[in-house]
């Protein structure tokens, strides 16, 4: 189904906003609940590649689309990563590889957009060694507890779209 | 395997054309992009605000009748002295006029008044802002200051449809000249954000304070003020409070201090936007593309 990717883009739309409303608590704490990384995993394992490509490509430009980040740099570095995984399902086999893979995904993103945003600020800033760490950390623990159920919603609503199971070639 | 590798490599080849042809693009598509996308999110931010709205009203709707009468009551009675107040600022103002008229000085900029709930907030390193529920269709135009009661939240950078995005005055965007407080010869002081860098409260940077300018005594914070030039901001509304005391730059004449916003701008449920009733040189800047 062509439009598979879309439909599954508004289904993962819900935990975006979830995110959002995280940030929002955390807002005091100057940290993001960063899950973009998290969400590509299951269309990845599953969807065409063209597919994957479109679906990433949206769910970065949903994220810059509210905050002071150079057009398109997360959503471009998303797209490259959804390639790379569309090319090497194996990696995401089973739990215990999407998991790392999860991990890995939503922690060198959020690296991404927090290098980009420190380009495009107008302040420069000093020892952020500790914010940086604290970001990733937090990105590496919502990417890894966050993938079981964002991929079962993903999951379930590519069942109902008759999207193929994973195959381990494209 | 060999086509799995072949369409891999075709991919990449066509992401590296449409990175250069994006880089290439005229910043009107790039823009035109961003606001789909923000258009895409914005009836999702609505909801989610007027969610939070209507849980605040069933919770207040559980108080006592009694409680309410006693409210409202007392609300009466400030609503009164209020009046009152309005009446003598009335004349004040009418006076004011009439002599800027006379001695031909330069008329303050007007503001209209319009009142937003915060929808949601989001903060960074990098950024330190709140997205409010009106926009464009609501007369809300970018640069224009932010403000709760006499309190300077932020200023206005990125207008939509029916929502606006607001950098708070911790963000490292928002730049502003000011007054201290106990300072009689009235010295400029510059007041701008600065990046967040640990899980604390987010500070500003009060900087080209005169040497000679000493805290107020016996403790007191020190408030920090609008000046009201530049024609963005109204002047004497209160920026924040100097946290601990001054200390000297590296070069030049003039001591730093770090500002405390005098309210705990995450937890602002309304503000009121200032949108400048004529529109002033200034803004033509900022409605520039780079402007973000």
């Amino acid at each position: 189904m062509g439009w598979a990717w879309l439909i599954l883009l508004l289904a993962t739309y819900p935990w975006l906003l979830g995110a959002d409303l995280a940030s929002d608590t955390l807002a005091s704490s100057s940290l993001v609940f960063f899950i973009s990384g998290t969400c590509l995993i299951a269309p990845c394992r599953r969807l065409k590649r063209w597919q994957a490509v479109l679906f990433a490509a949206c769910l970065g430009f949903l994220f810059e689309a509210r905050r002071p980040i150079p057009d398109g740099t997360l959503a471009l570095c998303l797209v490259a990563i959804a390639i790379f995984l569309s090319s090497n399902r194996p990696l995401m086999r089973n739990t215990p590889g999407m998991l790392r893979v999860a991990a890995i995904v939503n922690v060198g993103a959020c690296l991404i957009w927090f290098v980009a945003s420190s380009y495009a600020s107008p302040a420069a800033a000093t020892d952020l060694a500790w914010h940086l760490s604290l970001q990733l950390l937090l990105a590496g623990i919502v990417g890894t507890i966050g993938l079981l159920p964002i991929a079962l919603t993903q999951n379930a609503v590519m069942d109902r779209l008759n999207v193929p199971p994973a195959p381990d070639t494209p | 395997m060999d086509q799995n590798r072949q369409g891999a490599r075709a991919s990449y080849v066509a992401l590296s054309v449409f990175v250069a042809l994006w880089i290439l693009a005229p910043s009107a598509v790039r823009r035109f992009n961003r606001e789909a996308f923000v258009e895409f999110q914005a009836p999702a931010l609505h909801l989610l605000g007027k969610s939070r709205d209507l849980a605040t009203f069933w919770e207040k709707k559980s108080r006592s009748v009694e409680e309410m009468a006693a409210a409202g009551r007392d609300l009466a009675r400030v609503n009164a002295a209020l009046e009152i107040q309005i009446n003598k600022y009335e004349d004040i103002r009418r006076e004011n006029v009439r002599l800027r008229e006379i001695t031909h000085y330069n008329v303050p900029a007007e503001y209209m008044s319009v009142v937003a709930r915060v929808a949601t907030r989001d903060s960074s390193s990098w950024w330190q802002r709140i997205v409010i529920r009106k926009g464009r269709k609501d007369g809300i135009r970018p640069g224009a200051p932010v403000v709760f009661g006499n309190t300077v939240v932020g200023r206005v950078t990125a207008v939509h449809l029916t929502t606006s995005e607001v950098d708070l005055v911790t963000s490292p965007g928002f730049r502003c000249t000011a007054y201290l407080e106990g300072d009689e010869q009235n010295n400029i002081v510059l007041v701008n954000g600065v990046a967040s860098n640990s899980l604390g409260t987010a500070k500003a940077r009060v900087s080209v304070i005169p040497r000679d300018y000493s805290l107020l005594a016996g403790g007191q914070p020190t408030r920090v003020f609008t000046t009201g030039m530049g024609g963005v901001f109204p002047s004497r509304l209160i920026l924040g409070y100097i946290d601990g005391g001054t200390y000297a730059t590296q070069v030049g004449n003039f001591k730093e201090s770090l500002l405390v916003p005098s309210r705990d701008l995450y937890n602002l449920q309304e503000v009121s936007v200032l949108v400048p009733l004529h529109q002033n040189p200034g803004e033509a800047l900022i409605q520039g593309e780079d402007f973000q």
